[in-house]
């Protein structure tokens, strides 16, 4: 690590006196524990979202569009704008693993893991929309070409409405597999400490039998950046082929050549928006605080500023183009978003995506946890306020003014997005409870490179490997520990007045091997102090622990890692 | 071993499946969205219609657009002045109408009568029916007029083919009769 160059610029990444042992345990902890009342309290809310949105998705297919909001004029209102936003929402995952990835960035390890998860979940909210706008959902599947009885009928591929099918289920399906390749190491590390069979066959499962050898983590990271590479140009296609379904249409205010770029900007803005808002909940809550730093929070506020920045350039530039072009048609668009029925729609968007990331330029503002809380929550209203201007501007009112109209959603509009919001929780709040939401095999590669401490000794001019306090990183030299058992001895009785000591004539002594992380070399060192049985073993506490600890001076800690009281007490039970 | 059980689960349970289609009734539908149809077809079975059918007959002594009644009477009489009525078809036409009338006639009336009008149709072959006269027969004296008659209104055994043949066709199947006859007498 000496021919280390890092800028003495860069801040850590990681902060606190982490080891590779602390982040494990950072990091399985909320996986490993259990679910507080308050993750009850706001899954429950998230589940009557669910279902009262299922419910009126229910009775929207049973009963017939016409349940909408939605008229002969404005025949797409609410179920598009929520696709497009939850699409947009979507793409900051891949983006920030990515893209990021593409550019080297660091701090894109600690947030990766979670956003991925948001776009998972987002695209899937996204995905019902097209579903369930059908008229005949049930026919859904005449949309993908697949031979059939009725002369081989085929689909018209000039509609970017089947773009869209082909566009959004490549997305989610190579999202998924990035996402579950990433994913890969992390619960490997989950089974390894799995106590428990169930979660221990689970996370086996899941982990693919990843083993973690070099030929592995060599062909990993070749996955990782090939995926990146093709999930780089999908970004930026997926959303060009949603902004297409407006912008190859002849609707005065839809037909424009700059929506794909100002889409995508638009959908990394909202998508950084969501991550902001989920990840200053979750480092508060899952106590991530030293990962997910107030340096990311900024980070991210920095690519929201910059893409609210450009949002806001398209925005002009459609304002000026749309005078500039000498059509009625499109000027008098222009004219009713800003002065129109839903001048107050327009307003909202242009207030909160083009004013509200400007205040970022500030320092203070932008590292502040819950301002930029405040405005992530505000970016996303815009956002689904820019789409619905988009859409609903634009069709209610176009070149005959003998069809102008009004739209107002009902009940069942708002139900089924509610359902979708409610539906993303349910699963992002499973997500965090049972997967490692940061990715720990990552987060390890820059430990020792952006991790505070490591930063600090590397500052300080000292070598990184002497740090062996609290025991996590000791050189052991395995011959030793008879002759530590030795010299320990005059210590022993106080230990083994706990644990009850062991008659060799009456009693049969246990395999102590049995239990994990006790070899034979251990075990010898064990029957030296008068530990024979599991009964004695499963006697121990803390104090025990410690005191085993410095009578061996092997392995510190290890014991209370393993839990050895609690296997010697299920091999007890096991026996009798 | 493993996946060869797997195969036939899958074919036993292909199998199960396509045993509930049944060839005696018609197939399960996938949504028959517009299958049933919501108007009324012709030969629909209705409940609120006088016979339960949709096909109604028209009220009588009415006379719908492009047709005319047979001003001739269903007896001895009216055969006898239908005998001297002409065939109004146009007679610069008479092959192709001669041509249509063979067509009509080797599928309505070669059954019985024969192709060749002899009255040794293939169901009198068989002898599933007796009694078809020849064309030829002197004691019947058949003219176009009287052909299109029995056509209108069948005779005797015969039944009338006013159903199957349209006021042209009859003509044309009696010109074409008229023709057989002179064949056969020539």
């Amino acid at each position: 690590m000496a021919s280390h160059y890092e800028a003495p610029i860069r801040k850590p990444l990681v902060l606190g006196d982490k080891g590779y042992h602390d982040v494990s345990v950072d990091i399985a902890a909320p996986v490993e524990g259990r679910a507080n009342k308050q993750w009850w309290i706001v899954f429950s809310i998230a589940l009557a979202a669910l279902l009262w949105g299922v419910g009126a998705i229910i009775y929207t297919i049973s009963t017939g569009i016409g349940t909408w909001g939605l008229n002969k004029t404005v025949n797409w209102a609410w179920d598009i704008t929520n696709f497009v936003w939850w699409v947009g929402i979507g793409h900051a995952g891949t983006l920030i693993s990515a893209v990021l990835l593409l550019f080297r960035q660091k701090w894109r390890m600690a947030i990766n893991r979670s956003a991925e998860a948001m776009t998972i979940f987002s695209v899937i909210q996204a995905g019902l929309f097209p579903i369930i706008h059908m008229g005949r959902p049930w026919l859904a599947y005449w949309v993908v070409p697949i031979p059939n009885q009725f002369g081989s009928l085929w689909v018209n591929f000039n509609s970017p409405l089947l773009w869209d099918v082909f566009a959004i289920s490549t997305y989610l399906s190579v999202s998924l597999v990035f996402w579950w390749t990433g994913l890969l190491p992390d619960f490997g590390m989950i089974r390894d400490r799995a106590v428990k069979p169930f979660q221990k066959k689970i996370y086996g499962l899941v982990s693919f039998g990843w083993t973690g050898r070099a030929k592995d983590w060599q062909r990993f990271e070749e996955v990782s950046l090939v995926l990146a590479g093709l999930a780089t140009p999908l970004v930026l296609s997926v959303h060009t082929i949603v902004s297409f379904d407006f912008a190859t249409s002849v609707i005065p205010g839809w037909h424009t050549t700059i929506f794909p770029p100002y889409f995508v900007a638009g959908a990394i803005f909202s998508g950084f928006a969501m991550v902001q808002t989920l990840l200053i909940i979750m480092r508060k809550v899952s106590h991530l605080e030293d990962y997910i730093t107030v340096q990311h929070i900024e980070l991210m506020n920095i690519v929201i500023m910059i893409t609210g920045s450009i949002v806001g350039c398209a925005y002009i530039t459609e304002l000026f183009i749309a005078w500039y072009s000498g059509v009625e048609y499109e000027q008098y668009a222009f004219l009713n978003r800003a002065t129109g029925p839903y001048w107050w729609a327009y307003l909202l968007m242009m207030s909160c995506n083009v004013v509200s990331p400007q205040i970022m330029w500030f320092k203070k503002i932008r590292t502040s946890i819950v301002i930029s809380f405040i405005i992530s929550i505000v970016v996303n209203v815009g956002m689904w306020f820019e789409r619905f201007v988009i859409i609903v501007t634009s069709l209610h009112r176009d070149y005959l003014p003998s069809s102008w109209t009004m739209f107002s959603p009902t009940f069942v509009d708002i139900g089924i997005f509610i359902g979708t919001i409610g539906f993303f929780f349910v699963l992002f709040l499973l997500y965090s409870r049972t997967f490692p939401v940061i990715a720990q095999a990552e987060v390890k590669s820059i430990l020792k490179s952006s991790g505070s401490r490591f930063k600090a000794l590397r500052d300080a001019g000292k070598p990184l490997y002497t740090i062996s306090k609290n025991g996590i990183v000791r050189e052991t030299i395995i011959g030793n520990e008879e002759e530590a058992a030795v010299s320990a001895e005059p210590d022993k009785e106080s230990l083994l007045s706990t644990l009850g000591s062991f008659d060799s004539g009456t009693q049969e002594p246990d395999d102590l091997k049995k239990v994990k992380g006790i070899g034979p070399l251990m075990e010898k060192t064990l029957n030296k102090l008068g530990i024979f049985s599991f009964l004695q073993v499963s006697k121990m506490t803390q104090k025990e622990y410690d005191m085993l600890d410095a009578l061996t001076g092997a392995f510190p800690g290890r014991a209370q890692r393993d839990d050895w009281a609690g296997q010697a007490k299920m091999f007890l039970n096991n026996d009798k | 071993m493993k996946g060869f059980i797997k195969i036939v689960m899958i074919l036993a349970i292909i199998g199960l499946v396509s045993a509930c289609a049944d060839s005696n009734s018609p197939n399960y539908q996938y949504m028959p969205n517009m299958y049933e149809p919501v108007g009324y077809e012709t030969y629909q079975q209705v409940d609120f219609l006088p016979g339960g059918t949709e096909a109604m007959t028209p009220p009588e002594n009415t006379i719908h657009r492009g047709w005319l009644p047979y001003e001739f009477a269903n007896d001895l009489e009216g055969k006898e002045m239908a005998r001297m009525q002409p065939s109004p078809l146009d007679t610069l036409l008479m092959e192709a109408n001669l041509a249509k009338g063979k067509e009509l006639y080797t599928i309505y009336c070669g059954i019985c009568h024969g192709n060749l009008g002899k009255g040794q149709g293939t169901l009198v072959k068989r002898e599933k029916i007796l009694g078809v006269p020849s064309y030829a027969d002197a004691a019947r004296n058949i003219t176009v007029g009287s052909t299109y008659h029995t056509i209108y209104y069948g005779l005797n055994s015969m039944g009338s083919y006013a159903g199957q043949l349209d006021y042209e066709e009859r003509w044309q199947v009696s010109e074409y009769v008229m023709q057989l006859k002179q064949d056969l007498t020539k």
